[in-house]
């Protein structure tokens, strides 16, 4: 068990820096995720914490020490690939014990070790199998199980899950997270699916671009982004944007419907900003929203309906831009039906419309 | 004090790069050298007598060497381009067939494992004006009751030796273009067809391009060891008869091994080392281009 | 309906059509190699007939006694060419397949400034003409005095078919994922041990052919070999070939066996690697 310490890490190919000084500091057993688009880095920043990267500048530390120049297997580490990287030519049996073998130890210490990696991820009926013979989410259990046998201080994991069909993702999922209540080590986890990161995580790191955007809580992340790509990428349907301006200190949409300033932030009179607010908090008037004190009522006309069964999704225009709304207990809705919205003007946030920064009161 | 390290890709090649510079790389500097002097085997003093561009110029002026190179050149082309066509028909006669493919496949690559020395022999054998094969066959048949004398005719003595050329290339050929076969996506072949083509479109516009890589891997492969002829022409007609089947490498070795003139046969060796070396850039080239094309990765 | 009656005939003609184009190309493949064969078994007299004997009389091992015999026609001692030929390609393989199993992997795994020149830079030295380069081999061999040894015929072969090795190798370690190797490394491995233990056993099939094709090459090759032998301590099967010619008269049913048993070992071997073969080639070539 350790803490992980990243300080002002940067990695260049040639001249192509792909993450550009970054900090994070991960706790002793914390779940921490990596989350961003393709491309953003996170790759690399998890193989530089491995060592399979080299680092161009910056510190890593694992546990109290500084790590930058050990070789993976000095780490004391263990990772599981996106495309698992069973060996082919080994039986389960053999996948499993590999890396005691080379550590030396003795056979029966490491039949005890694997036997016991076996049982936690039910591998047991398998043992005798090569990988080519396995299931992927049998592969993928065996690549976890790769990596519990030595009770590593660190489990790396890149988009373990992102070669599995949608059921068993969200099954494998579960098990991940009961995994670690059981070791309870450290584990820095990347993907690109953001309803991963929100589950699984007890810290997100939302990447853009090989920044660091937001560190925190998913609640956190969620409920208040530091700015709209964080708003955009955290939550499903994406966050609905309008351009606004403040004038008397209200938000004025481009359509002239003026909005009091949520709860919690700022903004200097005339200043354009970008008005954000999330399908759950746009509602037809009546349906269950839960009662605030901060409510705005507008009329729109609804284009498109998408029946998700609990919830509808409603596609509808406001002040020129299309806003998602979201309908729960649903009734039937006709298109170009027009209804009373509700709007919950605490949840909804504001952004500067040019650096897309939150615009949090002090 | 820090100390240089090499990096570990230099360190893996190196073994490849200094066995290759001394089996290779510094005799081709000797012969540069000793391609500007006189060099006689049996005169080792002449080594060391500097007699510039005289080889070069000796052989360019010579007619015999410039009909050995376009006869080297023509052997190229026509032997190339057959085999390409005949491997391209054999690949996809071979593909149609639905049962016993494995053997087929097995029986082409037959030939392949043949010394070109043993071509060579082989051919003679057959193409033999008194016991071979060709001669019995057309006599037995009652096509002909001369003995067609095909190793000692010029024309006919090119025609054989491009045969025995065709017998042992063909199957390179024929095998990676049906691997490319077997490789080829259905799905474009199947919009093809929905599109309308018609089996020859298809064909030209689909899987032709598809196959180009392959066909280009078969090049490559080839002009790394096209100068192998050398050993069936030294075999079946040693450059003869009256060097009517002289081609550049016999002409080579001849030279330099028969009259012991090492100088001269090092400057038309270079000749024919810049003409191979041209084939397999060439293709290599292509080969990356036909790949970028098709997006294979790089 | 006439319509379905003459497309029909039409797709019964390309069958016939691609049945005896398939047989034609056929037999052309194996005619001549069996050829060779049946008149290993004949005796001379029926080689020499005229008019020819198409069904043979008599079938013997005459040839192949004489063969073994030493002393028989012309006295070949094919036995001491063989052992040369195996000595000499056995060794030289081994050689290129160590030094191609670095090269391969080092164009597989790393990347470096200047990668595809140096490819196709080493992959040119191959295209040397064999004559071309047994000159200048020739003289300086001569100097060093390793002209008719194993030493000097093993060193030519190791470097005619080291590229043609990291190709083949090259192609075969890019197949393997590369994070194969790296799991390994966070195993417990050094990069060597990740290699021996992992990449090495999942890529021996192909690394075994590429083997094989060295061997092959090795054992059919003449232009360099009939120049850097000169007696029976070195001379190989293909050079030994010519000890049945003389100057007018060919002695073709010894030639044939001696070609029989060039050709045996390798035509297992290219049995036994046909499939990986292809395999190395196309996937060096065109993923590569
Ligand atoms: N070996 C490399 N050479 C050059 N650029 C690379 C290399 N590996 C990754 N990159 C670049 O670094 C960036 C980050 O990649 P990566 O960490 O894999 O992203 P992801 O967040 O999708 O995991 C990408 O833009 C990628 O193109
Ligand atoms: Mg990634």
């Amino acid at each position: 068990m350790a803490q992980v310490h990243l300080k002002n890490v940067v990695k260049k190919y040639g001249s192509l820096e792909v993450v550009h000084a970054i900090n994070l500091d991960i706790e002793d057993g914390e779940f921490v995720v990596l989350v961003g688009p393709s491309g953003c880095g996170k790759s690399t920043t998890l193989r530089m914490i491995a060592g399979l990267e080299d680092i161009s500048g910056g510190d890593i530390e694992i546990g109290d020490r500084v790590v930058n120049d050990l070789a993976p297997r000095d780490r004391n580490i263990s990772m599981v690939f996106q495309n698992y990287a069973l060996y082919p030519h080994m039986t389960v049996q053999e996948n499993l014990g590999f890396s005691l073998k080379i550590a030396k130890f003795s056979q029966s210490e490491i039949d005890a070790a694997v036997q016991n990696a076996a049982e936690i991820l039910s591998l047991t009926d398998l043992m005798d199998r090569k990988p080519g013979a396995l299931s992927g989410g049998q592969r993928q259990r065996v690549a976890m199980g790769r990596a519990i046998v030595r009770h590593p201080d660190v489990f790396l994991f890149d988009e373990p899950l992102s070669n599995l069909d949608a059921k068993l993702r969200t099954q494998m999922r579960v098990e991940i997270k009961k995994l670690h209540q059981k070791v309870k080590s450290t584990i820095v986890y990347v993907t690109h699916d953001q309803i991963e990161a929100m589950t699984l995580a007890d810290r997100i790191v939302i990447m853009r671009d090989g920044h660091i955007e937001q560190i925190g809580t998913p609640l956190d992340v969620f409920e208040h982004p530091v700015n709209t790509f964080v708003a955009s990428f955290i939550g499903s349907p994406p966050m609905n944007f309008l351009e606004a301006q403040i004038d008397g200190g209200k938000i004025i949409l481009q359509d002239g419907t003026a909005l009091t300033m949520p709860a919690g932030y700022a903004a200097n009179e005339g200043q354009k900003v970008t008005f954000g607010v999330r399908a759950d908090n746009i509602m037809p008037q009546n349906h269950a929203m839960p009662a605030g004190n901060n409510m705005a009522l507008v009329e729109m006309e609804v284009s498109l309906t998408e029946p998700l069964g609990t919830e509808t999704l409603l596609f509808a225009e406001l002040a020129g831009s299309e806003v998602q709304a979201k309908m729960l207990n649903p009734r039937p809705v006709q298109n170009g039906e027009r209804l009373t919205f509700e709007i919950s003007l605490d949840k909804c946030h504001i952004f500067d419309a040019q650096t897309g920064n939150a615009l949090k009161a002090q | 004090m820090k100390r240089f390290k090499m990096p570990p890709w230099l360190v893996l090649l190196l073994p490849a790069i200094i066995i290759l510079s001394a089996v290779v790389l510094i005799p081709l500097v000797l012969s540069l050298y000793s391609s500007f002097t006189p060099y006689k085997l049996t005169r080792p003093e002449s080594l060391y007598k500097w007699i510039g561009t005289f080889n070069y110029e000796k052989a360019l002026g010579d007619t015999k060497f410039w009909a050995a190179f376009g006869r080297t050149i023509l052997l190229l082309t026509i032997a190339l381009n057959l085999e390409m066509l005949c491997g391209l028909g054999l690949a996809l006669m071979v593909s149609k067939v639905t049962r016993g493919q494995r053997a087929l496949r097995t029986a082409m690559m037959f030939p392949m494992m043949f010394s070109p020395i043993l071509v060579g022999f082989q051919f003679k054998f057959i193409f033999n004006d008194n016991v071979g094969l060709v001669n019995n066959a057309l006599q037995s048949l009652g096509i002909t009751d001369m003995a067609i004398p095909w190793l000692v005719d010029g024309k006919l003595a090119m025609f054989a030796i491009i045969f025995a050329e065709m017998w042992t290339s063909t199957s390179v050929f024929a095998i990676l273009i049906l691997a490319g076969l077997f490789a080829i996506p259905q799905d474009p072949l199947e919009a093809a067809k929905v599109d309308g083509c018609t089996p020859i479109q298809s064909f030209r516009f689909v899987t032709l391009p598809f196959l180009m890589p392959f066909i280009y891997i078969a090049m490559a492969i080839r002009s790394l060891d096209v100068a192998r002829a050398y050993d069936i022409v030294q075999i079946m007609t040693n450059g003869g008869p009256a060097r009517r089947t002289e081609l550049l490498w016999t002409l080579i070795g001849r030279t330099g091994y028969v009259d012991a003139k090492m100088g001269y046969a090092n400057a038309m060796g270079y000749i024919s080392i810049f003409l191979a070396i041209f084939f397999t850039i060439y293709f290599f080239r292509k080969l990356t281009a036909a790949r970028a094309e098709l997006g294979m990765g790089v | 309906m006439m319509q379905s009656v003459s497309a029909q005939n039409r797709k019964r003609i390309a069958k016939t059509a691609h049945f005896v184009g398939l047989f034609i190309a056929m037999s052309i493949i194996c005619i001549p190699g069996l050829w060779i064969v049946l008149n290993s078994f004949r005796p001379t007299v029926e080689i020499m007939a005229k008019p020819p004997v198409w069904i043979p009389n008599e079938l013997n091992l005459d040839h192949y006694r004489a063969m073994f015999g030493g002393a028989g026609e012309g006295g070949v001692p094919v036995l001491t060419y063989f052992r040369n030929s195996m000595i000499i390609s056995i060794t030289s393989t081994v050689i290129a397949l160590l030094v191609g199993m670095g090269g391969g992997y080092a164009f597989a795994r790393y990347h470096f400034k200047g990668k595809s020149a140096i490819f196709v830079g080493l992959m040119v030295t191959r295209a040397v003409p064999g004559v071309a380069l047994s000159l200048p081999l020739f003289i300086i061999f001569a100097r060093l005095g390793i002209i008719d040894t194993h030493f000097g015929i093993i060193l030519a072969y190791v470097a005619m078919n080291v590229p043609f090795t990291i190709w083949l190798i090259d192609g075969f370690m890019r197949q393997i994922p590369k994070e194969l190797a790296e799991a390994a490394e966070i195993d417990g491995c050094t990069r060597w041990q990740a290699f021996w233990r992992v990449e090495f056993p999942v890529a021996r099939s192909g690394i075994a052919s590429a083997g094989i094709f060295a061997f092959l090459t090795s054992w059919n090759e003449y232009a360099l070999a009939s120049q850097l032998s000169r007696s029976t301590t070195s001379k190989t099967m293909p050079v030994g070939l010519l000890d049945f010619t003389s100057e007018f008269t060919l002695n073709w049913g010894g030639m044939c066996a001696l070609a029989v048993l060039m050709i045996l070992p390798a035509l297992v071997l290219t049995f036994l690697v046909q499939k990986h073969l292809i395999a190395g080639l196309t996937f060096g070539g065109v993923k590569g």
